[in-house]
């Protein structure tokens, strides 16, 4: 059994903290606030998201860019109300053990972070201040017309003027928006500001490590569009003999699947826009990746390398439940949790990936070749898959998935082979065979 | 000077079989042929360099006493422990190697300084250039942090451009600091035993050698070249600013550490738990036994009264009368841990828990003797004893394992600015030990910490220096080995007391308790630092 400790370990046990977002709207904060709050929970860390215009949409589910302005009483008063709703909200969180909140609004003002800061100072929680900084209008209007297409304000109507109404919105925030520290009164708080995603950065006066962490993720953030592809090695060997592990090459039709993947990555790319392609250390991957074009930049990670199964390494999920009996139980009871004898758990493989996320944030277009449990992390990172599911996850051989990160989700498509593999999945509590998934599951 | 004397020897010595110039920081000199990994090394590659992060200058900039030499050893240290291969190259060592008793022109680091000046300058820097691409070319370091002051915009766009067509990648890092009492502060350390302020009031020495800076080195700019890749570190890590043109993985990692890394002065003691009731068993959690409440209390009133023996020793070295540092106290989640800090925490002190400090999981070997697991698992004791760092019993954490799962603890070690009192198994002590200390993986799993020792760790420029403070009065049952440790069997050739690092041993059994003298124990930071008064770079 792992020890207990919570995930790697990143959290100080008497430290909360509200990460409070700052800056004018289209400025990715809501895709930071998510990112932020994903990764804190991937690594175990209780973490939540309170959209102070979740709040205000209850009252006003669509309001006009004139709600905005600073001069509409009623429309100030309600957003008043909604950022004390979202407050109030966060707080009682962080009585049920929340560790960090995330208060993501535009907090444009001096007036609202002094407001901000004081509630939660009393009780007891450090707040840092992350503002997103833009004067690139080119990556301001990318971000409207994301958002535009995504934002539960516009919903159903037409696009055009919904880009038009957003940016007179803009506008309104503008005339009242004071970047941190501006005028050098608020060198006493706790802040990192961001400018033009990411090409400059200030940080001041980070209190703790837990700060210092949650500042070295976002440092590493960018909002500019990109994708990341996925996909599993070729069917290999022990595939066909339904071994896990081991090193071996792939079978006929693994052979198949890596002819095969360039043309599936050029549809799926929609371009001969070059990708940069990280496969293990492993045969199966790098045989699986030989074939893509030449110009593609290929690197191997050992980070990337399949769970490593410790003595059952080679076996059968047969030769495991007959050689080790309590082991195979005891992994289907826990499964993120267990360990290997020798070998490793998934929270192990987490632990092992954080830089690959790391590296994977501050990329664009990365195509990763790499294994079932590797892929099945990496995939719980960005669409959130709980600890108890991650595990579990059917994710299909000869299959090239691509995910490209938006605002409030993780968009998913998926482009079959059409070329038969095995499956390599096995239900929870099951026997010890591998089986066709069940539809409802997975990719 | 013998240091100097060897660096001199090394600066001259052809570029294959030279290791290091200087010799002197703790950092530099890991024997290269053991090979193995680092101690929180994820993964290695063919080439030795990780995180695709290719070849890496760290360049420093920044006028003296802005704490730059402390804030490269640290970093060097926090590299080399992840396991990417580091090396500080001080141009001030090739200095003093080049030009006789490290006395340089007056005008040699004037912008219009003479013919002669310029070409000695010329000849010092082009050495320690040659240096770094010796090591970056063909010893497959990866991070060269080359410390100078690189005081003009024009000289460090210069060197960004040189590095560059070398194919290496250049990060500045300013230590940039207009807080006064900070810059006294660091006066008042590098000035340390200068015969030229001897008997001057600490204050007026700290406030002399600021001037003298002022006048050796005219003129500075700080960094705001858009065009580099730059991290400017204000007021000793109150703010930060960077400039991001092609950050990678290992420039984040690099500012990441840094946001914990303080210049503030402070100590950190290791102590181990008291012996538990129940000795055996790691899921029983036991408290603490009889023994072990006398022995949390005996530690207690050892380490008062160390700390305030130490700053009467200040006092009536002639520093000013100041309060004690806070105190504060880690423990791990175990009982035992928390059992020990009790006597501190009644008497008002800061006690925090830390789940990730519990002992090394021992997996199958719970329970079981040593010639047990012999028994039962001869392949493994064999596997073991090839690699005790990596190996990795059924079921159980290896010491790498325990050092990837603390390096988040390093880093709040690094932050943390009170003195600080860690009381963990010893498993847990020997990973901590040797981060701060520089201990190779081979030397690690055979650490000792007897539990009538508090370790002592004081920081210095250079390298740390670890005291042992010997606890007096404990019964010998309890002091040896330690019984609760779990019994992962180390090879049988070091089951004896051996000391961690040469000169780090055990006190003698018998010796008169409480009156014995404090052992230094790698006390060579201090003279090092005393020409730094000279040293400009």
């Amino acid at each position: 059994m792992a020890p207990k400790i919570n995930g790697i370990g990143i959290m100080p046990e008497d430290t909360r903290i509200c990460v409070v977002m700052v800056g004018l709207p289209a400025r990715g904060k809501s895709y930071i606030a998510q990112r932020a709050q994903r990764y804190l929970k991937w690594l175990s860390v209780p973490a939540k998201t309170f959209n102070v215009g979740n709040y205000r949409r209850k009252d006003a589910p669509h309001p006009s860019a004139d709600f905005f302005d600073t001069n509409n009483a009623e429309g100030e008063r309600q957003r008043r109300a909604a950022a004390n709703a979202a407050v109030t909200d966060m707080l009682k969180w962080f009585k049920t053990g929340g560790v960090v909140g995330i208060l993501d609004a535009t907090n444009s003002t001096k007036e609202r972070r002094k407001w901000v800061l004081d509630r939660l100072t009393k009780e007891g929680i450090e707040v840092i201040f992350v503002e997103s900084k833009c004067d690139d209008e080119e990556l301001v209007m990318a971000n409207i017309r994301d958002v535009k297409t995504s934002s539960p304000d516009y919903q159903g109507q037409d696009p055009e003027q919904a880009a038009l109404d957003f940016r007179e919105r803009i506008r309104n925030y503008e005339k009242v928006y004071k970047s941190i520290n501006d005028d050098n009164d608020e060198d006493h708080l706790t802040y990192l500001k961001i400018m033009n995603v990411g090409k400059k950065v200030f940080i001041n006066r980070i209190q703790d490590y837990l700060q210092s962490r949650v500042v070295y993720f976002l440092m590493n953030l960018h909002i500019r569009p990109r994708s990341v592809w996925l996909s599993r090695h070729g069917e290999s060997e022990y595939n066909l003999e339904g071994r896990i592990g081991g090193d071996s090459l792939l079978s006929h039709r693994g052979e198949e699947y890596a002819r095969k993947l360039p043309e599936l990555v050029r549809q799926s790319v929609g371009s001969d826009r070059p990708l940069t392609v990280w496969t293990s250390t492993l045969k199966r991957t790098i045989a699986t990746a030989r074939h893509l074009p030449k110009h593609y930049n290929q690197l191997q990670w050992k980070a990337l390398d399949e769970l490593d199964a410790g003595v059952c390494d080679g076996l059968t999920y047969q030769e495991i439940a007959d050689q080790y009996p309590e082991d195979f139980q005891a992994r289907d009871e826990d499964k993120y949790n267990y360990r290997y004898r020798g070998g490793e758990s998934y929270r192990d493989v987490v632990i092992r990936l954080e830089p690959i996320i790391m590296e994977l944030e501050r990329s664009e277009n990365i195509l990763i070749i790499s294994h079932q449990a590797v892929i099945r992390c990496i995939y719980a990172y960005f669409m959130q898959k709980p600890q108890e599911e991650s595990p579990w996850v059917p994710v299909p051989l000869h299959t090239l998935i691509k995910l490209t990160p938006r605002a409030y989700d993780t968009e998913l498509e998926k482009y079959d082979a059409k070329i038969k593999a095995v499956s390599t999945w096995r239900g929870k509590g099951s026997t010890a065979k591998h089986e066709d998934p069940k539809p409802e599951g997975g990719i | 000077m013998d240091t100097l004397l060897t660096a001199k020897i090394a600066v001259n010595a052809p570029r294959y079989r030279r290791k290091s110039s200087t010799f002197i920081d703790g950092i530099h000199d890991v024997p290269e042929e053991q090979g193995n990994l680092a101690p929180a090394q994820l993964y290695s590659t063919m080439s030795g360099r990780l995180f695709h992060s290719g070849r890496i200058a760290i360049v420093m900039v920044g006028l003296p006493a802005r704490g730059k030499t402390h804030i490269c050893v640290s970093m060097a240290r926090y590299l080399s422990w992840l396991g990417v291969k580091t090396r500080i190259f001080h141009l001030g060592d090739y200095r003093r190697a080049t030009v006789e008793g490290g006395l340089v022109p007056e005008d040699y680091f004037f912008p219009n300084a003479s013919p002669a000046s310029q070409m000695l300058r010329q000849k010092i820097l082009k050495k320690c250039r040659e240096d770094i691409y010796a090591w970056l070319n063909h010893e497959n370091g990866q991070v060269a942090i080359y410390d100078a002051v690189n005081p003009t915009a024009s000289g460090r766009l210069a060197l960004a451009k040189e590095f560059a067509k070398h194919d290496v990648q250049t990060l500045f890092i300013e230590s940039y600091v207009d807080d006064q009492e900070i810059l006294q502060e660091n006066a008042r350390n590098v000035k340390i035993s200068s015969p030229d302020f001897h008997g001057m009031d600490p204050d007026e020495a700290a406030k002399h050698y600021l001037k003298r800076i002022e006048t050796k080195i005219p003129v500075f700019e700080t960094m705001n070249e858009d065009e580099l890749n730059y991290v400017k570190m204000i007021n000793a890590g109150q703010a930060f600013f960077y400039n991001n043109v092609s950050f990678n993985y290992l420039s984040h990692r690099i500012v990441f550490y840094l946001t914990n890394l303080h210049i503030k002065f402070r100590t950190t003691f290791f102590v181990r738990a008291g012996p538990a009731t129940d000795e055996d068993s790691y899921k029983a959690d036991a408290p603490l036994s009889e023994e072990g409440i006398l022995y949390a209390e005996k530690m207690t009133e050892t380490l008062l009264r160390h700390r305030e023996q130490e700053r009467q020793a200040a006092i009536d070295r002639g520093d000013p009368d100041v309060p004690l540092r806070p105190l504060t106290v880690w423990t791990s989640t175990r009982l035992r841990t928390i059992q020990t800090a009790e006597p501190l925490h009644q008497r008002g002190y800061k006690v925090r828990q830390r789940s990730q400090m519990s002992q090394i999981n021992p997996g199958v070997c719970e329970k079981l003797s040593e010639r047990e697991i012999r028994l039962k698992y001869p392949q493994e004791v064999e596997k073991h004893e090839m690699d005790p760092y990596h190996h990795r019993y059924p079921r159980a954490e290896s010491y790498h394992d325990l050092a990837v799962r603390l390096e988040p603890i390093i880093l709040e070690l690094e932050r943390e600015q009170n003195d600080l009192l860690i009381i963990a198994h010893e498993s847990v002590l020997r990973v901590l030990y040797s981060y701060l200390m520089h201990c190779s993986t081979m030397d690690i799993p055979k650490l000792k910490f007897p539990r009538d020792e508090i370790i002592e760790i004081i920081p210095a420029a250079y390298q740390n220096e670890a005291k042992r403070i010997h606890i007096p009065g404990l019964d010998p049952k309890t002091i040896p080995g330690s019984p609760e440790d779990i019994r992962i069997p180390v090879p049988n050739d070091i089951s004896t007391h051996l000391p961690p690092i040469p000169g780090m041993n055990s006190p003698e059994p018998g010796e008169v308790v409480g009156t014995r003298p404090l052992e230094r124990i790698v006390n060579n930071a201090k003279e090092l630092v005393s020409d730094k008064v000279a040293d400009e770079d």
